[in-house]
């Protein structure tokens, strides 16, 4: 670490109970990165608020939306008199008063006002409450750009997060087992490429291993075209959320569907149409659920929010930081059975 | 639409106008306790009271958003309750206090709620707020996070598990013999700087040693020279007490003569240490002794330091804190080690490093050996928000407020831990099993019934222990052969051949408000009566006893909690490498453990305890002293 690079004493003092879990030349390295956030709702607020707390460098809010009524019951940073004002002037100062070392910019602009110059000086982006094809457009332009992307949204009770980190190579350090790690492939988008072993300082006669992974990602249009459950478990598949299948058929649906007038028998149509490509059982599907997920598509609820919003987080703080193996590639939310799953599509 | 449209889809109308009645308790305003706040008022809970002792620190600032700079040293209740007030719609209450005080929280308070929260960071307040629950049969949702690791547990008293139905880890303790011989580890050369040398030096002004408990000492080797070495070392710190009284700045370099090269000398000499390979210390050289050093050092936290900084270090806190001792009223308190406490932080840091070299063990920084001493568990705002927002998501369905799982039983519900972020499955981000029956052997919630006697004053000045008994006996049906005992310290009261106290009073014995009797059958049958636990509060009437089912358990065998292996105890307490003292732990084998009253068998009661310290409302200044003997 260079001296530019090193803590001051303010700092560490801060930080001190997230340093002793990530380091100091993690820490340090966050300071230097920029990060871009579309969309400042429930979980757009709670992203924000933990990779503020975090201590990165600069933070960027995007949204152009006004604030109503309904995002009261759903959203922290915001007041009831501020109603009718843009959400991210309501939502900004407060976020920024979390902590005065993080730079944050807000920005009211559209989306797709937005071009590759823009996305390029970030070192990784964050879109919320993106419709399909607008998330697919970002993503083409991380793709060009070799940016990180991860695009979450919630339905009520539940949520999702997909994962686009393109190619990315985590390490992890564990302590060597009776059975050494091998190199080679370990799932669908994982493969061990590296292993060193160290010598164990707190323990003469135990020896460390530090685990080279690559992960490979597909782009949100690919995932959605391509997906399938195949080399699951049959257990796995049997007791799947719907959630599961619902949650892609949303995003798979025609976007002109996708509105107030939703029917259970269009959800479910597309929601069968997942099933078959992604080689799921039909008779795990339950019409309450898709029900249920038509009354609460798009809704936000604070508890979830928090959730996936903190998962999300922890994510990027993660791979900013280069630590942990990052997540891959797709993850849904059940809240009425906690259940939540990682599927590698 | 509305500001309560969202949460109306979600739970229905019928049930939204029950929310808003209901009145949750929030034990705990630091990590897991900001977080829940935020998540109970968006979701319109009707009201809710916050409970912390604890005032705002500058490590807080990280992850309990409540709270900013200019907020340091205030209460964290209220602080949080005016915090949320832009977007607040409930009824809020700040209370800064211990929750375990049964004068300002008596369990009547308690009463007043229909869901309990618990945010807490200690063992001890986890398990009394468990046994409140159990008490009024109020469900509680239990949490804790160290780390990237992070669980909760709702508990629905009689009808699933209870937070002590499963054992807690165990502490990890270090033999005296390799913290005072042979250490290999830098914790070892901590904890010797911090309890041994610190602790006898600085905080024990009592005047020659103590000899109890040295028969029951774990000392890690049966070598009676080693042994007897120890014994006489400790003899020797008198002569180091008195140069840290005397205030003589002079005579510090005798400290390190003494510590660090006689001290050295002696040990080389028990050969029996050294026979088998292991690395011999290297006692200090004169010249490191006499040489020059810079009395205005002060090595930046996160440095290593050489051995010449090291002495330097060490020369200078100990000047420090010797004139700190002068002070009349430090001198007779003594300076307790606390690790926001640069002098007493240093001074430990500084000896434990040089006893490292010595070693061959690699020195660690300031930062580092503040975590070792300190019991600091890592702390990170997202594990707080995930845990925070599962603890309030499954008090909708603990509440029966969810109506998708309306005619579901309580053992659908699930509780839920960290797998993922804790190494644990790289294809589950939450582990989410279903909630299990109470363990049948859990002396808290199944091996014992429990109730709530109502006592006026006058009851409490007239009624004596044989009184009470005989109305236990009655009401009960209770045999010939009982004991009485005062769980709070574990006094035994009254039992078939200890009767010399029957004819006082309870005022007489202490007992009030807040105390809890536990009412044993000990007969030598083979089915015996269900011991009773009955909580005392303080009321109008002289004397009620609560109705309870008359249960049996099978004699013989003493009542006393199973250690058994718990699912959830390696993520629910991840932090390891940390011990801890604390003295005021309850016993959980209190119902095996009974003594008479004064008995003087109080000598040997420390335990250490390991995870007893996480993100709950992160009270890690309580006098937790790490454990040497
Ligand atoms: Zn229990």
């Amino acid at each position: 670490m260079n001296n530019e690079n090193k803590l001051s004493s303010d700092e560490i003092a801060l930080y001190d109970r997230q340093i002793r879990l990530w380091g100091m030349a993690a820490q340090a390295r966050m300071r230097s990165t920029q990060v871009l956030l579309i969309g400042i709702g429930a979980i757009g607020q709670e992203i924000a608020k933990n990779i503020v707390l975090s201590g990165i460098g600069q933070l960027t809010l995007l949204d152009d939306r006004i604030l109503t009524e309904e995002d009261l019951g759903s959203q922290f940073f915001v007041s009831k008199n501020e109603v009718s004002m843009k959400r991210l002037e309501a939502a900004g100062p407060r976020i920024a008063d979390l902590n005065p070392r993080v730079t944050l910019h807000v920005d009211t602009d559209k989306l797709r006002a937005k071009n590759d110059e823009y996305f390029s000086k970030f070192d990784l982006i964050v879109g919320t409450e993106l419709i399909p094809a607008d998330a697919s457009w970002l993503n083409d332009a991380t793709r060009r750009l070799n940016i990180p992307l991860y695009i979450t949204g919630s339905n009520g009770l539940s949520a999702y997060c997909f994962i686009d980190l393109i190619q990315f190579d985590s390490q992890d350090t564990k302590l060597q087992s009776q059975i050494p790690t091998k190199l080679g492939k370990v799932s669908k988008n994982r493969t061990i490429t590296n292993i060193e072993i160290k010598e164990d300082s707190n323990n003469n006669d135990k020896k460390q291993e530090i685990i080279t992974t690559r992960h490979i990602y597909k782009s949100f249009s690919e995932l959605l075209k391509t997906f399938t459950f195949e080399g699951l478990h049959r257990r796995q598949i049997k007791r799947m959320s719907n959630m599961v299948p619902l949650t892609l058929a949303l995003l798979t649906i025609p976007e002109e569907l996708n509105n107030e007038q939703l029917t259970i028998d269009q959800l479910k149509e597309y929601t069968l149409k997942v099933c078959n490509q992604g080689g799921l059982l039909k008779d795990i599907l339950r019409d309450e659920s898709i029900e249920q997920m038509v009354r609460q598509r798009n809704i936000e609820f604070s508890p979830v929010a928090a959730i996936m919003g903190g998962a999300v987080a922890q994510d990027v703080i993660n791979i900013l930081g280069k630590k942990q193996s990052p997540l891959n590639n797709f993850i849904v939310f059940d809240g009425i059975t906690l259940d939540m799953p990682i599927y590698e599509l | 639409m509305v500001r309560e449209s969202n949460i109306i889809q979600i739970i229905g109308e019928t049930e939204y106008a029950r929310l808003r009645k209901i009145r949750c308790l929030l034990v705990g305003a630091g990590g897991i306790g900001s977080e829940l706040l935020k998540d109970l008022i968006l979701m319109n809970f009707g009201e809710i009271s916050v409970v912390d002792l604890d005032t705002i620190d500058l490590s807080n600032l990280n992850r309990q958003f409540l709270f900013r700079q200019k907020d340091i040293k205030k209460s964290k209740s209220s602080v949080a309750v005016k915090a949320v007030e832009h977007c607040n719609n409930s009824k809020l209450q700040a209370y800064q206090g211990n929750i375990m005080d049964t004068k300002e929280f008596p369990l009547h308070w308690f009463d007043q709620f229909d869901i309990l929260f618990n945010a807490l960071d200690n063992l001890a307040a986890r398990r009394y707020v468990n046994k409140i629950s159990q008490f009024l049969k109020k469900p509680l949702i239990e949490s804790g996070t160290a780390g990237f690791d992070g669980y909760i547990q709702p508990i629905i008293p009689g009808q699933s598990e209870c937070f002590d139905c499963t054992s807690k880890e165990t502490p990890k303790t270090y033999p005296v013999c390799t913290i005072r011989s042979t250490p290999s580890q830098p914790v070892h050369c901590v904890v010797w700087a911090k309890d041994f040398l610190f602790n006898q030096l600085f905080n024990d002004l009592s005047e020659g040693e103590g000899q109890e408990g040295e028969t029951s000492k774990d000392w890690g080797s049966d070598d009676v020279d080693e042994i007897k070495r120890i014994q006489e070392e400790s003899q020797e710190l008198k002569e180091l007490q008195d140069i840290v009284r005397s205030g003589d700045m002079k005579r510090v370099t005798r400290m390190l003569e003494k510590l660090f090269v006689e001290d050295i000398a002696k040990l080389l000499k028990i050969e029996n240490l050294w026979k088998n390979g292991r690395t011999k210390p290297v006692a200090l050289a004169k010249e490191n002794l006499e040489g020059e050093y810079d009395e205005t050092l002060l090595l930046s936290v996160d440095q290593v330091g050489t051995l010449e900084e090291q002495i330097a270090e060490f020369i200078n806190s100990s000047k420090r804190l010797m004139k700190r001792l002068i002070g009349a009223e430090a001198n007779a308190q003594g300076i307790e080690f606390d690790k926001d406490d640069e002098d007493t932080l240093r001074f430990v840091s500084s000896a434990s490093n040089i006893r490292s070299l010595i070693f061959g063990i690699p020195v660690q920084s300031i930062f580092d050996i503040k975590k070792i001493a300190g019991n600091i568990i890592p702390a990170v705002a997202s594990t707080n928000g995930i845990i925070a927002g599962l603890s309030s998501l499954i008090s909708l369905r603990v509440l029966q407020l969810l109506p998708e799982t309306k005619d579901k039983g309580v053992l659908d519900i699930n509780m839920a831990f960290t797998s993922k972020a804790s190494n644990i499955s790289n294809d589950r981000y939450l582990s989410n099993p279903k909630l299990a029956r109470p363990n049948c052997k859990c002396v808290v919630c199944s091996r014992v019934l429990r109730g709530v006697v109502k006592m006026s004053d006058d009851g409490l000045k007239e009624i004596t222990l044989g009184g009470l008994v005989e109305e236990l006996r009655g009401k009960y049906d209770f045999p010939e052969d009982i004991s009485l005992m005062d769980t709070q310290d574990q006094r035994l009261l009254i039992d078939y051949d200890f009767d010399d106290l029957q004819g006082k009073t309870l005022g007489e014995m202490g007992l009030k408000e807040g105390s809890v009797l536990l009412f044993s059958d000990e007969m030598d049958e083979d089915q015996i009566r269900k011991p009773i636990e009955l909580y005392l509060s303080m009321g109008q009437e002289r004397l009620v006893l609560p109705d309870l089912p008359a249960e049996y358990i099978e004699g013989q065998t003493p009542v006393r909690e199973e250690e058994e292996p718990s699912e959830i105890s390696a993520n629910a307490d991840a932090n390891d490498g940390v011990i801890i003292l604390d003295d005021d732990l309850p016993e959980d084998n209190q119902l095996g453990d009974k003594r008479p009253l004064d008995s003087g068998d109080d000598a040997d009661r420390k335990r250490v305890k390991i995870g007893d310290n996480d993100d709950g409302d992160d009270d890690d200044d309580n006098d937790d002293v790490i454990e040497l003997d």
